[in-house]
């Protein structure tokens, strides 16, 4: 109540005033109101640019980039415009695991930071403490253009914008070409079948290809998943409702996995994010895949392994090429008692020669989710960075084809795709397959069929 | 009834001297070094890597067990470049206070509980060690509500008034304990003799339990210091944060760790202290028996 | 609380002790005032409010409606058998972690309370796992199982205890649940030992030398008056150390996640799945408090042993 009264006295017009506390209101109450009136709301005449409030104050809350340099570039853009504008910006960064409990906290208080970063299809589990953005994003539509599908898929909750497109971390494989040139293998592989073939070549070398089947944050869903849907797996059919995760195609991606692995891929059910990276720089593995982040260390910190390092996208199955990247969004909170202001710095952010600056800095560890930052120049500064780019296109999101939802969230967090996998790659690719199969189902017939 | 007049042991005292070494060698020290290697390698691990240098932390072609050019630059790193010396000195203020706090309800509580009777005093007994049913992972959500509505996000009164929730609990009960293993004698005597309830307990029952709200002190001081999760919720701004909280947040980037620095705040986020309480537990084994016999 | 109507039949002195007794209550709850007061705020309200979302179908932000036991149901009847794993888990590493902690907790105690040359390094090395924060702990045992960079490991193949490249620490179920529960005990045995010194401390020296007078052996003291004299700290600290290690969430939460495949799942990682990055909190909170009856009973049992001296 008292941000409301707030509000009200800092200057805000009158109509203002009444819509978002109407809409806040109603989202509330009626949730199925918005969802009805949901496009016509983005479709409003009124397409008003948000003003920012002098003597603001707006706390944004994200993740901590690998890429030390590009947090402190966003802080120093953040900080520019709130000088230009006489708001007070504070940015704070946890890191990936933190930011979900602090999210969930200021969800629950219904206060807290402005702006918070949100990973994944957190627009959906928080989609009633997130404001409608959509006029934002049209916005920043009419200036960038289309957004990225994945995006789109996470930030729009039954039609309303609820996150404003932020940026993709995209995931690649990085590989050693000397001991590829050793192993007789002239170019990444193609394909899932080249990549086993690979792998089995690379073994020879006692540096063999890893990644993990765990339960990492990131990078055992951005393997699994595209594995899967590249055989033309799928968890759950496009109504979102019915689990169709027990089948033929499922069981082609599975043994795919299982062949790989006797053949030499190695995967490690006790890895976390980190730990690839780590096998990487300690010269113990010749390809894994993740973000540009092992690549960057190298180039930037290490310069051991920079000259024979490359990186490539994934790898093709039958049904097509599938990647899946870590994808942020940045949503404006209902508590935010200067919710313009917020929207108006995020545009400002937003900007193409802004963001690119950024991009630049980050070295090639993000992309930007609208047509317009396609093409970003970092990409031509590295020619080995093209890879990265190169997976943001096939990219999905989990649960897919499904839309994004609350349940493709708990599935998603509960790691049930890459444990079914791990499951049936336990003992060096022998594990029971169909038993694999069935946990997976079962566990995804009690989330989606939970009322 | 006479006073009971009891003596308490001097560490030690006549139950080991006169030993073989022999025997103790096999009694003491061989166990005692067996701990000692099992309890300190780790922390001989953590040492070794915090002086390593980026590029030697994963070369494991050498022995990984020694540091080939030892260099300072973690410690350098995280003085002047994050703000440790400010989350030592968070951690340092809000375990102090919240000890102390935990300490002067929990004496008083555990007294009540342990040594007065009236009713309802084993429903509250329950009621205070029930709360522990219900985990931390779950009760910071409805706890951030009532932080709300004190206004106390960011303020380092958060956690001085919330660890206490989790620390009062144990030490009151632990103290219970203590305070049940005191001869109701020796108080008795004191009443007969004309001291008031309260002179009694302060008199003779705590100097008795002193030990055991050391103990108390010590678990409460430790669990403060290292309490993560209300620290990452309630604090926002890098200046309040406390060691925990800020160091992984500032030394874990995406999916890059920076061994160097994180362990080199490990260790001096904990070495200082245990020297600290060595020096406490030398007290209460070898002093506290002073003030027993007083009364 | 009854003792009125039995003052008559008792010696003087008891007499006097009842008088003292009347006037117990009002002292009694003013010292519990503070402590009253301290969790009546911060910890009545969070408590309650746990518990009523185990009974509803909220999700974060968005307080859910009554449906009595609908989400313990949902857990017991689930056949993805994720939840019985957890269950399991959950006793054995409590169990097997808590049997450990007490025998090597009694151990260095006795250790500690010797006259020992580099006492007070001796005592600040074995004080030093409790010190340390653990999430910073966590992750250096984290990297010390790595099968990568295990230094655990290379010891263990460069003594020949095991053939390269030793055993997979955290990426094979029963050794993952060995890691976790070999760093719960490194961690919790020091508390065990502070808490038990304490104890000893305050055991009458009378009694040793009566006991030695009568040529009772070094067994005979510690298992007749030791022993038995530590029994209210060392009831008091089991409790308290079952219901935490019940609850433990940090470690196992760094260590593995669960991992490989929940072969590792705990209650409280798999309520934290469900409640805070899956969202449905009601569910959650009732996976959490699932063994509330069963807890209860245990530390009904520890009560009365508690108890009994009286």
């Amino acid at each position: 109540m008292t941000h409301r009264k707030k509000r009200a006295k800092s200057g805000w017009s009158r109509r203002d005033f009444l819509r978002t506390a109407g809409v806040a209101a109603a989202a509330i109450a009626f949730p199925e109101i918005i969802i009805s009136c949901g496009p016509q709301s983005g479709g409003t005449p009124t397409a008003a640019i948000p003003k920012p409030r002098k003597g603001a104050s707006i706390r944004l809350l994200q993740w901590t980039s690998f890429v030390k340099p590009a947090d402190a570039e966003f802080k120093r853009q953040a900080a520019e415009w709130g000088t230009a504008n006489g708001v007070t910006v504070a940015i704070e960064t946890v890191t990936g695991d933190q930011l979900q409990p602090k999210t969930a906290a200021a969800v629950e208080a219904n206060s807290g930071p402005d702006i918070i970063q949100m990973q994944y299809g957190w627009p959906q589990l928080y989609a009633d403490a997130c404001l409608d953005v959509t006029n934002e994003v049209n916005i920043l539509i009419s200036k960038l253009g289309k957004p990225d599908p994945v995006n789109e898929a996470f930030c729009k909750v039954n039609g309303t914008w609820r996150a404003i497109p932020y940026t993709v971390v995209p995931n690649a494989w990085t590989y050693r070409t000397d001991y590829f040139q050793q192993a007789g293998v002239t170019s990444f592989p193609k394909t899932w079948d080249e990549l086993a073939a690979a792998a089995a070549k690379l073994k020879t070398t006692g540096k063999p290809m890893s990644q993990t089947d765990g339960h990492a944050y990131g990078d055992s869903l951005t393997m699994w998943n595209p594995v899967l849907w590249g055989f033309g797996g799928k968890e759950v059919n496009a109504d979102g409702k019915t689990v169709a995760i027990n089948s033929k195609e499922t069981r082609d991606a599975i043994r795919w996995a299982q062949g790989a692995v006797k053949a030499g891929l190695v995967v490690h059910p006790e890895w976390l994010d980190p730990d690839n990276n780590q096998a990487y720089h300690a010269d113990r593995i010749s390809g894994t895949l993740n973000g540009a982040s092992i690549y960057i260390r190298e180039k930037i910190e290490f310069h051991k392994y920079t000259d024979v390092t490359n990186n490539a996208p994934m790898p093709s199955g039958p049904k097509g090429t599938f990647a899946m990247n870590l994808i942020f969004n940045h949503a404006v909170m209902k508590w935010s008692p200067d919710a313009d202001t917020a929207k108006a710095m995020l545009l400002a952010l937003m900007e193409k020669d802004q963001y690119q600056k950024w991009t630049m800095i980050a070295s090639g560890y993000n992309a930007g989710p609208f047509e317009a930052l396609h093409g970003d120049p970092v990409f031509k500064t590295d020619p080995k960075l093209t890879a990265f780019e190169d997976v943001v296109a096939p990219g999905k999101w989990p649960g897919w084809p499904a839309m994004p939802s609350k349940k493709t969230a708990q599935a998603q967090t509960q790691y049930i795709v890459a444990d079914m996998f791990a499951k049936a790659l336990a003992n060096g690719g022998t594990g029971d397959m169909e038993a694999a199969i069935k946990g997976a189902e079962t566990s995804l017939k009690a989330i989606f069929e939970r009322p | 009834m006479a006073v009971p007049t009891l003596k308490f042991a001097k560490p030690g005292t006549g139950r080991v001297i006169g030993d073989r070494f022999v025997g103790r060698a096999i009694r003491i020290y061989i166990p005692l070094l067996v701990l000692l290697i099992v309890t300190l390698f780790p922390f001989y691990w953590m040492a070794v890597t915090s002086f390593k240098s980026a590029s030697e932390l994963f070369d494991f072609s050498v022995s990984p067990l020694w540091v080939r050019e030892p260099t300072l630059d973690w410690y350098k790193h995280l003085f002047t470049q994050t703000n440790f010396p400010h989350w030592a000195f968070n951690t340092a203020v809000v375990a102090t206070v919240s000890t102390i706090i935990s300490l002067f309800c929990s004496v008083l509580a555990g007294y009540s509980l342990a040594r007065l009777r009236y009713r309802g005093a084993d429903t509250i007994g329950w009621g205070i060690f029930v709360t522990y049913l219900v985990p931390p992972t779950l009760l910071f959500l409805p706890l951030t509500f009532v932080i709300r509505e004190l206004h106390l996000f960011n303020n380092l009164w958060a956690l001085i008034l919330t660890y206490p929730t989790f620390l009062i609990p144990f030490c009151t009960w632990m103290l219970m304990g203590f305070f049940k293993g005191i001869p109701r004698e020796l108080e008795e005597a004191a009443l007969v003799d004309g001291a008031t309830r309260i002179q009694a307990m302060v008199r003779i029952a705590i100097p008795l339990a002193l030990p055991g709200i050391l103990a108390a002190a010590l678990f409460a001081f430790t669990l403060s210091w290292n309490e993560f999760l209300y620290a990452l919720i309630f604090m926002n701004d890098s200046l309040v944060k406390t060691i925990p909280v800020g160091v992984t947040q500032e030394l874990i980037h995406g999916d890059e760790f920076f061994w160097g620095e994180l362990m080199a705040a490990a260790l001096l986020g904990s070495v200082p202290v245990a020297v600290l309480y060595s020096f406490f537990v030398d007290y209460f084994v070898a002093g506290m028996t002073a003030g027993a016999v007083k009364g | 609380m009854g003792t009125a109507t039995r003052t008559d039949a008792v010696p003087v002195w008891r007499r006097r002790r009842a008088r003292i007794y009347d006037r117990e209550a009002p002292l009694g709850y003013l010292l519990l005032a503070p402590t009253l007061v301290v969790l009546g705020i911060f910890l009545l309200y969070p408590f309650l409010f746990g518990i009523w979302l185990s009974i509803t179908d909220s999700e974060l932000g968005k307080l859910g409606e009554f449906i009595g036991l609908g989400n313990y149901r949902f857990e017991w009847r689930n056949t993805d058998g994720v939840f019985y794993t957890a269950v399991v888990n959950t006793f054995l590493y409590t169990g097997v972690t808590t049997v450990f902690k007490l025998g090597l907790g009694l151990v260095m105690a006795l250790l500690l309370n010797q006259v020992i040359p580099f006492r007070r390094f001796v005592r600040a090395a074995l004080l030093l796992p409790y010190i340390i924060p653990t999430v910073l702990s966590y992750e250096a045992w984290r990297w010390m199982f790595d099968p990568t960079f295990s230094v655990v490991n290379w010891l263990l193949v460069h003594t020949h205890l095991a053939a390269y490249p030793g055993p997979n620490w955290l990426g094979v179920p029963a050794n993952a649940m060995a890691a976790l529960m070999i760093v719960n005990i490194w961690r919790g045995t020091p508390f065990y030992a502070i808490s038990f010194l304490a104890g000893m401390q305050v055991i009458p020296v009378d009694l040793y030398e009566a006991a030695r007078v009568d040529g009772a052996t070094r067994w005979q003291q510690l298992t007749n008056i030791t022993l038995p004299m530590l029994r209210p700290v060392l009831l008091v600290v089991l409790l308290l150390s079952t219901i935490l290690t019940f609850a433990d969430f940090q470690g196992p939460f760094v260590l593995t996640n669960g991992a490989p495949y929940n072969s590792t799942q705990l209650l409280s990682i798999w309520a934290y799945q469900w409640g805070i990055p899956g969202g449905a909190i009601g569910l959650g909170a009732a996976i959490s408090l699932v063994l509330f009856p069963l807890l209860t009973i245990v530390v009904a049992g520890v009560l009365f042993l508690l108890r009994r001296p009286e």
